[in-house]
């Protein structure tokens, strides 16, 4: 479904140049949700970027669903970014000029979805995330929780394979944060969309079935894995 | 699609206000000063024409230079032109001189114009009251008065009219007609509102220099007005001995000043294009730091599937939202200069319709031109770096 292979990402620094992935090896499950987690310099947020085609790895072959993902020019790239992925971020990055519903409504005017149609899906995927009475309030109207809610719809609206999420609690309050992670479980089982969960906190990682964490230019721990090392 | 670019672009300049307002006062005043520059153009091109409506463009002014000064034409020889030459339709022969005229105690300087009785058609003088000059009136002590001159003269107490007497030097002389107003003519070395019209033979008596030198002509509509000039001087040099002739014709005036107008029309147009690629400017540093403020609205779209073109499409639209409405308010800006000039400078506002399309058009190319740089630029951003900034 999700598979990444021999990953080398090195960033050259003046004549030095530094290895931050090094064969990294990673294969995800359709309808899976994993956790990613890992200290800094560990490479989480150069994995997250090529996971959402935002970088290219420097040696190594992705695919998603058995397409090879890294031929793509930078609009073909696009457009796939539109397709296949969804993006959660810490904080939102909703655009604050354009109410709830023309925010979530956004990847389907990029699609070149009609406007009725888009507003419609958009209507009905702010109602999933339970922000059926918010559908007109700019973003600076609603608390962190329901901008984080329709950031979700947003990424969910386009039915992408992937749910990237970056931090997505790391700027919310605890109660909050499990309303969210609770978000993902049932997204994930509903739409059968992969969910990656990059993240700093234990009680969000300790949710997710599978955990994995980087280090040392790879995966260091994989909860999937646990048993053949053993 | 379209209808959304646009709701953005526009939500996005209300959203900066102040910015947006500063950019488009820049392009406001570019194009006003455009529109107004052009439309003065047009307006002043106009009034030169205006100024031959009164004599019409069929004219020629002939002078006769002798190496003294001015020469003296053969009268005779000159009346007889339109007899041997069918180009010329008429000609009068005039003397200029001028010297103070008095009514009733009120003394004014005037021109004195001696003339034949068929100056009057020639120059299309027409009468308010009473006759012109005729040929019979010879050394009768009559005057015909410019209707400035007529006017001036006047007391409270006593108006110039037919039958008033009007003293010039150590003759008094009789009014016997007074002309309408007459616009100003390029081609009359005097201006025939202030003159004062004398027979010749009378104003041989009243000049201090008695030289008939100038004549104006009235050539045929069809006629070539350089060949005509030609064949009277052909004709009239045996008579004038080592006088020379020099011959204007009111076409070749027009052309110089129309070439004259052209120049300036392009000087102020230059200016008003300096100030529209000043406010071009102002669109682009405007452009450039609102995508430096929005680099991670970029970073977002991009993240969320925005290909490099919908991002140049986004910031190009605000750059022409920006141009269109900076452009309308240029018109009405310029529109208004022009006619505020106009005003001020006496002239009658003559709307420009070429200036119009001319200058909105150009304010919205600039806009788009300086705009286009910002927006390519805003394209090319990397989606991480854009959605790291701050």
């Amino acid at each position: 479904m999700l598979e990444l292979r021999d990953i080398v990402k090195s960033y050259k620094v003046g004549p030095t140049s530094t290895v931050v992935l090094d064969g990294l090896n990673l294969a995800v499950g359709k309808s899976e949700v994993v956790s990613i987690m890992g200290g800094s310099g560990s490479g989480k947020s150069t994995l997250m970027n090529i996971i959402g085609l935002l970088d290219r790895p420097t040696a190594g072959t992705y695919r998603i669903d058995g397409e090879d993902v890294l031929a793509a020019r930078p609009d073909a790239a696009s457009s796939m970014r539109n397709r296949l992925i969804g993006f959660v971020f810490q904080s939102f990055f909703l655009l604050p000029r354009l109410n709830s519903w023309r925010n979530v409504a956004l990847p389907l005017m990029y699609r070149g979805t009609p406007e009725a149609e888009a507003r419609q899906r958009a209507r009905a995927m702010l109602d999933r995330v339970g922000l059926s009475e918010r559908m007109e309030h700019m973003p600076e109207q609603l608390s962190g929780g329901q901008r984080q809610r329709v950031a979700i719809a947003r990424a969910l609206v386009g039915r992408p394979s992937v749910l990237l999420a970056d931090e997505p609690t790391g700027a919310l309050d605890p109660t909050v944060s499990q309303e969210i992670m609770n978000l993902f479980l049932e997204v994930n089982t509903e739409f059968g969309v992969l969910v990656l969960i990059i993240t700093h906190d234990p009680k969000i990682a300790i949710q997710c079935p599978r955990r994995v964490v980087l280090g040392g230019g790879g995966i260091a721990q994989d909860s999937a894995r646990v048993a053949v090392h053993a | 699609m379209i209808k959304q670019v646009i709701m953005e672009a526009v939500g996005n300049l209300l959203a900066a206000r102040q910015r947006s307002i500063l950019a488009l006062i820049g392009i406001m005043v570019g194009a006003g000063a455009v529109i107004a520059m052009l439309n003065v153009g047009t307006i002043a091109r106009e009034e030169t024409l205006r100024q031959f409506r009164q004599m019409g463009t069929d004219i020629l002014l002939l002078r006769v230079e002798s190496p003294q000064g001015l020469g003296d034409l053969p009268l005779a020889q000159a009346e007889a032109l339109p007899a041997t030459l069918p180009a010329v339709l008429g000609i009068a022969p005039f003397m200029i001189g001028g010297g103070n005229a008095s009514f009733e105690g009120n003394s004014r300087n005037a021109g004195y114009l001696g003339v034949t009785e068929s100056f009057a058609s020639l120059a299309r003088l027409r009468m308010a009251r009473g006759r012109f000059i005729s040929r019979h009136d010879r050394f009768e002590p009559f005057i015909v008065l410019g209707a400035d001159l007529a006017a001036n003269l006047s007391t409270p107490y006593a108006t110039v009219r037919p039958g008033s007497s009007v003293r010039v030097g150590r003759y008094v002389f009789t009014v016997i007609g007074i002309l309408e107003s007459a616009l100003a003519s390029p081609m009359l070395p005097t201006d025939v509102n202030e003159a004062m019209f004398f027979s010749l033979p009378n104003a041989r008596r009243i000049m201090s220099v008695p030289n008939l030198s100038w004549a104006v002509a009235r050539i045929a509509p069809s006629a070539d007005a350089e060949a005509a000039g030609q064949a009277i001087s052909a004709i009239l040099q045996s008579s004038l001995g080592t006088q020379t002739l020099q011959v204007q014709s009111a076409r070749s005036l027009i052309a110089g000043m129309e070439s004259q107008m052209q120049l300036f029309t392009l000087l102020l147009g230059a200016v008003g294009s300096i100030a529209l690629v000043l406010g071009g400017v102002g669109v682009m540093n405007i452009m450039l730091v609102s995508i430096q403020e929005r680099r991670r609205e970029i970073g977002v779209r991009l993240a969320i599937g925005a290909r490099r073109s919908d991002i140049r499409t986004l910031f190009l639209a605000e750059a022409a939202a920006l141009s269109v409405v900076g452009g309308a308010c240029g018109i009405v800006l310029g529109v208004a200069g022009a006619w505020f000039f106009a005003w001020l400078s006496g002239w009658s506002y003559v709307f420009s319709p070429s200036a119009v399309p001319l200058g909105a058009g150009v304010s919205i190319i600039v806009g788009l031109f300086f705009g286009f740089y910002p927006a390519v630029m805003a394209s090319r951003l990397d989606p991480i770096v854009a959605l790291r900034a701050e």
